[in-house]
């Protein structure tokens, strides 16, 4: 052939290549990682000092105003939900998929996953009137026997998160192991007997092998169901509920799209510096971005869609609550809200049916924070404006966020930051034995077999 | 340390070299042999010709127990303390799907995990010889024997095209 | 559905228990006075009244305002917790307004003054009685006669006592009441040739007009004049009466008109004039002496009227005509709403009115000469004196003059004239910040006492508790210093205030088993007598002229209207549950606001909640603009009672006084409350009004429906009523998802029935609210919060929706646009106890839950506050504890007032009405130790006790004989939002309007 087209999936690096950059990744942190941190610090300290607040005067501290009794902790559980459900939907779904081009970012996703679900894990325990009391929401047996409600979404959810935090933390150490051998064998001093540790004594060898791939893959096909039913129990939180504007049957897949969508926005916002800071550009390349900007496009797509479902339903059934409830997000007191959401997620997300856009990391990112902006105000405004105005109009009204709802916010932020950080010092976050597994080795004889 | 396993250690750079080498072992009759890797590899997989691994049992099993964990918990819970909540049944299916679900995905995936850990186990790796090379860029043989054969498989190795032959003793 | 008057059983039951305290009984009465809260005192020698853990009931009479309701005080374990209509009592048959509830505020008020005190070096500092009752005596002494006495007790054997005490010195007593109705007494003196107040018999009056007063809140006998209002203006058995209310703006009375016409403020007379004019002219049978008006009438003709009044003449036409064909019909004029230069002529003008009707002696029977004061004209006069430094010492008793009267009346300044000067106000209030010694007397349920409200009713007050404070009735004072001083004053010589009141009864009495029955019934009531009047010579005189108002008339220029709200004349300002309860017409708390027609909003281009300042020649407010249709585009009202200066820190500094603008001096012997206009000018400051309201328009949802007096009569039910009145009707549910819906439902029943739910004959717990007879009131919600500790939230917290207010009376408007008629609707809206509830699935840990006898259960130790469940009631009856409200409520000594039975909720949890579950499981209880079955009326929920309209009817929907079931029957029953197969508990009957078609 005159022309060799070369397949932009398989990277460029020999095996031992990909296993210098990787290590060199771990090395000692540079400035502007150090300040990254300390910011993330910071703001958790932020979120740190005002839950404090909360749990000596109460939720009154927040903007709360009756019949709103959920508002910005609420929607901040579901956005650090949903940002995980793209490190899953990476991971796992895309390797049964076999997409080649997932072995680049699914480590760095997968990880954010599990930061995300952790932080999203505070938030119902945050929320309560009781902090103190959130584990009562858990079946454990206790002096009288009783037991939580299996019939309330809220209970739901403990299993749901529970479950995923678990399934997806387990993901992410089988799938480092490997790789921690292989920065076990190249380190010296102090940081090898850490990874030494953590490898758990793997070598390699063909018996090992052959079970973790095997069980790998079965981790994978149980992740699969699992990212989808996550983010489906958490919109049945409101889709369970009779409120005008919640109780939808398009929720599960309404919010599963969103979900997946506002995760890759994360996945850029995170990547897209990350990989300059570690220098791997050459190994999470354009390609890459490319294929996540053409998921991004794909579900913001569907999300533009079920916008356009939610109105027409509301509009075709007649039902003047629902009616009501929509004429008011749109055009009622909390319109700014409902109009950004749909800018931020419907729209912005069409621009990336143009490759220029895609291809050009620098509008990614900005299309990030857009989708980041978006999500976070698709769950606010669903759930404020649903609850300000639903049955009785005596009782409609509007919520105002507080410093405590914002302090808490940021504070996930920082929370959530910090682990990434330290993870991305700590772990390969680019899987070094995947990305060696579609290198081909070198052969004495030409052309193969 | 434990005590090394005497044998000899070989070391490839090409994936074809390697698979030579086994498939002569394999026609030599060996299984006892080690082979080392830096990656899940298809053709040194079917060099070595293992059987599937069992690993799916562990999960399935996991699974089914976790089924019958959401069954049973939802509703000896339910039953235990009746109340009545929005005028529904004490103890009713449809909600307590989620619990059968998410019990499956839980239990399931950590039996999983239990497998590669029980399964490698069987079959340890304690004393025998290794080059850290292995987890970078090279594919490693490792044969337990002593002695004449030693020799004989050394000259084996290097024809197969070996860049490095080790005796471990 | 008929009448529920006060039950029968719980009459009897607690007739047993209502108890005269004997001296022992007193003594007995021990640890509850703040001082000795903190160390338990049991009881060593078990009195025989009271018994831990059950409420002993004490019989008395309330003193909140001159009607003289009668009292049934609960107490537990010696301190009073509940206040509860006397059902034996002719005026209020059982039933109390939220004034008459919070007097438990009042009591237990922390701004009440805890001891004597005289004025040393500017400051006031604590004295003893005694040294307090020598200084006063050596102070009387000195004053030689030069002494005044300013009075607001109502009439009984203090008010005879003080002027004897006070005669004897040679001194001088007023009798002082803010709202003393003077107009009225005049108008009867010119028209009858009696100045005394009639009793008004709304329960017989088949036609009610009123000329703006608002006779259901704040004139004369509130809680009478409701309950009657509520019989004959209830739908009936096809019957129920007209009510039209001529008014600038809509009181609570308004509100419950059939029929608001708006008219120029001022001008009532002259329609009123025309009015009986054209009644004369056209009907036959008019009384005999009637006649001899005809001539005096002619010259006031509908059209004379419509100019003066805007009134259309075919209107007042109309309204003649069904007047006087409605027998008895009813008119009604006077109050403060209308108490303007005309005030005299207006009433004068309806009693014309009322005579040419035939009404005088059927609902207007005079003979009662109900209470009043010895009104302004006297004050004026005393303070004329004062002016003139002819008094040495002043006393001024349960009055707060320094408030009260507009400040333009110079009151302070006369005040400062007199040297020494004594307040025996319970409170810190205006008054007593001027006065140089206080002697707080004791509070109407600490101390013995009575009152004669009117010929026939003598009501007693008797101590239901040990002070809360080491204060001394001031019978007791008087008495005291009687003794000290001696002359003249030697004849008062009773060792005590309750001596002197019990000879006082005995020469009536005779027997001391009279005495103790009396005060077990809480007085003696005979029938009142019924004078028969005629007209008078100066009837012939009645004639209209346009009251003048201060100020210039100009496009810029408003009617400033001056309206009382729930502080009354400001003497409830002080206490917590009047604040935070809702005004029943605009729905704010805690603040002051000048109401304003929407049309004048846009002309002048105002927002709600900017702050505008209001202009007289006599001063200046500065209030937020609340726009609501119900009221005339020519005049701006304010709330009265606002704004206090002094009166504890609950009071002080809340709102504006809206006296300010007025002129205290006029020639009429009355108050002109309604006498001046303003000027308007922007500020462009807002301040978000502190209102429960969200939407004021109900969206044709359905919420508190009505229908006219023809459907009802054809028996239509709400739904068909308004597809006739050609309004869409929501219908979701389709015959056949109902009958999936019965099935479904069906199979759930069977699959739930385990545990105690398989239980048989359990009762099954349901409400009945009557529309018809509802009026918005809101004394349901004060009973809520005194039964329920529910506690009060502030201004800061509403303005973020959090009241806490179990039930609550939703308002709505209906039509006022685009010609159609405007008119209100008010829903209490409470706990629905729905049997699929919404609520209870959503709750992860089961802490809202359903009983088996049908209650919506809410277990607070349980609720870990996810507030799921809030969200998820379609009514939003459900409240959180945001911050630890029951720390801030119930500071010392309200904390006395909290009732045992009901948890206090802390910091976290979701709290909503429980059908006073309480109340409930009491019955039950006592049911059993009496081995007996729970009858019909063993459990009466607080709101349903209070309710002075009996439009709530609670019991078992299981017993097909209960009251409840027979008033569900009704085909006016509908269930608010029914749509959503929550199938509640409470079922409300529409209201019915009497429309002049229908």
């Amino acid at each position: 052939m005159a022309t060799i087209v070369r397949d932009p999936s398989v990277p460029t690096q020999t095996h031992h290549e990909v296993t210098r950059d990787v290590v060199n990744t771990l090395g000692t942190a540079g400035r502007g990682y150090l300040l990254l941190l300390a910011g993330a610090v910071g703001l958790f300290l932020v979120g740190i000092g005002t839950f404090i607040m909360l749990l000596k005067d109460g939720l009154g501290l927040a903007g709360y105003n009756p019949p709103v009794f959920w508002s910005v902790f609420i929607t901040t559980f579901v956005f650090w939900v949903g940002i995980g459900h793209a490190g899953t939907l990476i991971s796992a779904i895309l390797f049964l998929f076999r997409s080649p081009w997932r072995t680049a970012v699914y480590r760095a996703t997968e990880a954010m996953t599990v930061f995300a679900v952790m932080t999203a894990g505070l938030f119902p325990i945050i929320h309560i009137g009781r902090q103190w009391f959130f584990y009562w929401l858990m079946p454990y047996p206790n002096q009288r026997w009783l037991w939580p409600n299996f019939k309330s979404p809220l209970v739901w959810d403990v299993f749901a998160i529970s479950t995923y935090l678990t399934v997806s933390t387990t993901f992410l150490c089988v799938g480092l192991v490997p790789d921690v051998a292989a920065a076990r064998d190249i380190m010296s001093g102090w940081r090898q007997k850490v990874y030494n540790i953590f490898s758990l004594g793997w070598k390699g060898t063909d018996n090992q092998w052959r079970h973790y791939s095997r069980a790998y893959l079965y981790l994978a096909a149980l992740a699969t169901p699992l990212v989808l039913s996550v983010h489906s129990v958490v919109s049945w939180d409101f889709a369970m509920s009779i409120i005008p504007g919640w109780h939808g049957t398009i929720f599960a897949p309404y919010f599963v799209a969103g979900a997946i969508y506002s995760g890759v926005g994360m996945v850029f916002t995170l990547l897209i510096p990350l990989r300059r800071v570690l220098k791997l550009e050459h190994m999470i390349t354009d390609y890459h971005f490319d294929n996540l900007a053409k998921l991004t496009l794909f579900t913001g797509s569907i999300l533009f869609y079920a916008y356009l479902m939610e109105y027409f339903v509301g509009w075709y059934s007649g039902n003047t609550f629902e009616q009501t409830t929509f004429w008011r997000r749109a055009f009622g007191p909390m319109w700014w809200g409902g109009w950004t959401m749909i800018i931020c997620n419907a729209f912005v997300s069409q621009l990336l049916w143009f490759r220029k856009i895609r291809t050009n990391l620098t509008s990614l990112f900005i299309i990030s924070i857009f989708i980041n902006i978006g999500m976070w105000f698709e769950r606010y405004v669903i759930i404020t404006s649903s609850l300000g105005n639903d049955f009785l109009p005596f009782a409609w009204s509007q919520m105002n966020p507080t410093w405590a709802d914002w302090g808490i916010l940021a504070g996930s932020f920082g929370w959530f930051g910090m682990w990434f950080l330290l993870f991305a010092r700590t772990f390969p976050v680019v899987a070094i034995q995947e990305i060696k597994e579609q290198i081909p080795y070198p052969r004495l004889r030409k052309g193969g077999h | 340390m434990a005590r090394t396993v005497p044998g000899v250690l070989a070391a490839f750079e090409h994936i074809d070299a390697a698979c030579d080498a086994i498939q002569a072992l394999r026609a030599q009759g060996r299984t006892d042999f080690t082979v080392y890797a830096a990656a899940h590899n298809h053709e040194l997989e079917e060099a070595v010709g293992l059987p599937v691994s069992p690993v799916r049992l562990y999960t399935l099993f996991g699974g089914l127990t976790g089924v019958c964990a959401g069954v049973g918990m939802t509703y000896w819970m339910s039953l235990d303390w009746p109340l009545l909540v929005g005028g529904k049944p004490i103890a009713t299916i449809p909600p307590y799907v989620v619990f059968m679900f998410e019990l499956m995905v839980l239990l399931g995936s950590l039996s999983t995990v239990v497998g590669i850990v029980l399964l490698s186990l069987a079959k340890p790796t304690t004393g025998l010889a290794y080059d850290p090379r292995f987890s970078d860029d090279q594919i490693g043989i490792f044969v337990p024997c002593a002695g004449a054969e030693a020799a004989s498989l050394e000259r084996m190795f290097k024809d197969a095209g070996s860049v490095g032959v080790r005796h471990a003793a | 559905m008929s009448d529920a008057t006060q039950p029968e059983g719980i009459d009897r039951r607690r007739f047993l228990t209502v108890l005269g305290v004997t001296g022992a009984g007193a003594a007995a009465v021990s640890g509850c006075s703040t001082a000795k809260v903190e160390k338990l005192v049991p009881y060593l020698v078990q009195s025989d009244d009271q018994i831990p853990g059950i409420p002993t009931w004490y019989a008395s009479t309330c003193t909140e305002c001159g009607a003289g309701c009668g009292l049934h005080v609960k107490t537990r374990e010696a301190r009073a917790i509940k206040l509860e209509g006397n059902p034996a009592h002719p005026v209020n048959a059982g039933k109390l307004c939220a004034h008459g509830q919070s007097a438990l505020q009042g009591l237990y008020n922390p701004g009440r003054v805890k001891g004597p005190m005289a004025r040393r070096d500017g400051g006031f500092t604590a004295i003893t009685w005694d040294e307090a009752i020598a200084l006063l005596s050596e102070k009387l002494q000195a004053a030689g006669g030069k002494l005044g006495v300013i009075s607001g007790a109502g009439r009984g054997t203090f008010s005879d006592l003080l002027s004897a005490w006070t005669q004897a010195q040679g001194g001088r007593v007023v009798r002082y009441q803010a709202f003393d109705f003077e107009p009225v007494r005049a108008a009867n003196q010119q028209v009858f040739g009696t100045s005394e107040i009639p009793a008004y018999d709304f329960a017989a009056a088949r036609y009610i007009l009123s000329f703006g007063t608002d006779f259901l809140t704040d004139f004369v006998s509130p809680v009478e004049h409701q309950r009657g209002f509520a019989e004959s203006h209830g739908f009936n058995n096809g019957q129920m009466a007209k009510h039209v209310m001529l008014a600038p703006r809509l009181s609570l009375t308004g509100m419950n008109a059939d029929e608001w016409i708006m008219l120029r403020p001022g001008s009532e007379a002259a329609v009123a004039l025309a009015m009986a004019n054209v009644i004369l002219t056209e009907r036959t049978g008019n009384p005999a002496d009637a006649n001899g008006l005809r001539t005096a009438l002619a010259a006031w003709t509908p059209e004379k009227a419509q100019e003066a009044s805007g009134v259309g003449a075919e209107v007042i036409r109309r309204l003649a005509r069904e007047f006087a064909s409605a027998q008895p019909s009813l008119a009604v004029a006077g109050g403060i709403a209308t108490q303007h230069r005309g005030a005299i002529q207006a009433c004068a003008a309806v009693n014309l009115l009322n005579y040419v009707a035939g009404n005088v002696g059927r609902t207007v029977k005079f003979g009662a000469d109900l209470d009043a004061g010895d009104g302004y004209a006297a004050l004026e006069s005393l303070l004329q004196a004062m002016e003139k430094g002819q008094f040495a010492v002043m006393i001024v008793h349960e009055a707060n003059p320094a408030y009260s009267l507009p400040k333009a009346g110079g009151f302070a300044a006369s005040f400062a004239k007199v040297p020494f000067k004594v307040s025996t106000s319970l409170y810190f209030d205006e008054t007593s910040h001027l006065c140089d010694l206080l002697l707080p007397g004791q509070h109407a349920l600490e101390r013995w006492d009575d009152l004669r409200p009117r010929r026939g009713v003598t009501g007693l007050l008797q101590p239901v508790m040990e002070p809360v404070f080491p204060t001394l009735p001031t019978g007791d004072l008087l008495l005291r210093t009687a003794q000290k001083l001696g002359g003249a004053l030697a004849a008062l010589s009773a060792p005590s205030y309750e001596a002197h009141l019990k000879t006082q009864w005995l020469k009536t009495l005779g027997t001391d088993e009279a005495w103790r029955s009396a005060l077990q019934h809480g007085g003696v009531y005979g029938d009142t007598p019924v004078t028969s009047v005629k007209l008078a010579a100066t009837a012939a005189n009645v004639a209209y002229t346009a009251p003048v108002f201060d100020g210039d008339a100009g496009i810029d220029a408003f009617f400033f209207a001056p309206v009382p709200s729930v502080m009354g004349d400001g003497r409830f300002a002080n206490r917590p549950w009047m604040l935070e309860l809702p005004d029943p017409v605009t729905k704010i708390t805690w603040h002051s606001w000048v109401e304003m027609h929407p049309e004048t909003a846009r002309r002048i281009d105002v927002r709600e909640g900017e702050i505008v300042q209001l202009t007289s020649p006599n001063g200046t407010l500065s209030v937020p603009v609340y726009i609501t249709p119900a009221i005339h585009p020519e005049v701006l009202a304010v709330p009265l009672g606002m704004g206090h200066t002094a009166f504890g820190d609950f009071a002080t500094g809340r709102g504006v006084n809206a006296l300010d603008l007025l002129d205290g001096k006029d020639g009429q012997g009355f108050l002109p409350y309604q006498s001046a206009r303003v000027t308007l000018t922007r500020t462009r400051e807002f301040k978000k009004v502190a209102k429960t309201e969200g939407t004021t328009r109900q969206l044709g949802r359905g919420i508190a429906d009505a229908m006219t007096l023809a459907q009802a009569r054809a028996g239509m039910t709400p739904a068909l009523a308004r597809k006739a009145e050609g309004h869409e009707v929501e219908e979701i549910n389709t015959d056949r998802e109902v009958e999936a819906i019965e099935g479904f439902r069906a199979s759930q029943l069977e699959k739930r029935n385990i545990g105690p739910y398989a239980a048989e004959g359990l009762p099954m717990w349901g409400m009945v609210i009557d529309l018809s007879r509802c009026t918005g009131c809101s004394s349901c919600v004060t009973a809520c919060y005194a039964e329920n500790n529910i506690p009060w939230v502030g201004e800061e917290a509403i303005l973020k929706g959090r009241e806490m207010t179990w039930m609550r009376i939703e308002r709505y408007w209906e039509g006022g646009e685009d010609g159609d008629p405007l008119e209100a609707r008010v829903v209490p809206m409470l706990c629905q106890h729905c049997d699929n509830a919404p609520c209870e699935p959503v709750c992860p840990v089961y802490a809202a839950y359903h009983t088996p006898d049908g209650l919506n259960g809410q277990v607070y130790n349980r609720c870990v506050g996810t507030r799921y469940c809030g969200n998820n009631c379609p009514y939003k009856v459900r409240y959180f504890n945001w911050s630890a409200y029951n720390k801030k409520a119930f500071p010392e000594p309200l904390n006395l007032g909290l009732n045992p039975d009901v948890t206090v909720r802390a910091r976290g949890v979701m709290e909503k009405c429980t059908f006073c579950v309480q109340r409930i499981r009491g019955a039950q209880n006592t049911a059993r130790l009496e081995d007996r079955a729970l009858r019909d009326d063993d459990v009466v929920t607080a709101c349903a006790q209070a309710c002075p309209s009996n439009a709530i009817t609670f019991g078992n929907m299981n017993d097909p004989a209960s009251r409840v079931t027979q008033a569900q029957q009704s085909s006016r029953g509908y269930h608010i939002l029914e749509d959503l197969n929550v199938r509640p508990a409470v079922t409300y009957l529409a209201k019915v309007l009497h429309r002049s078609e229908g």
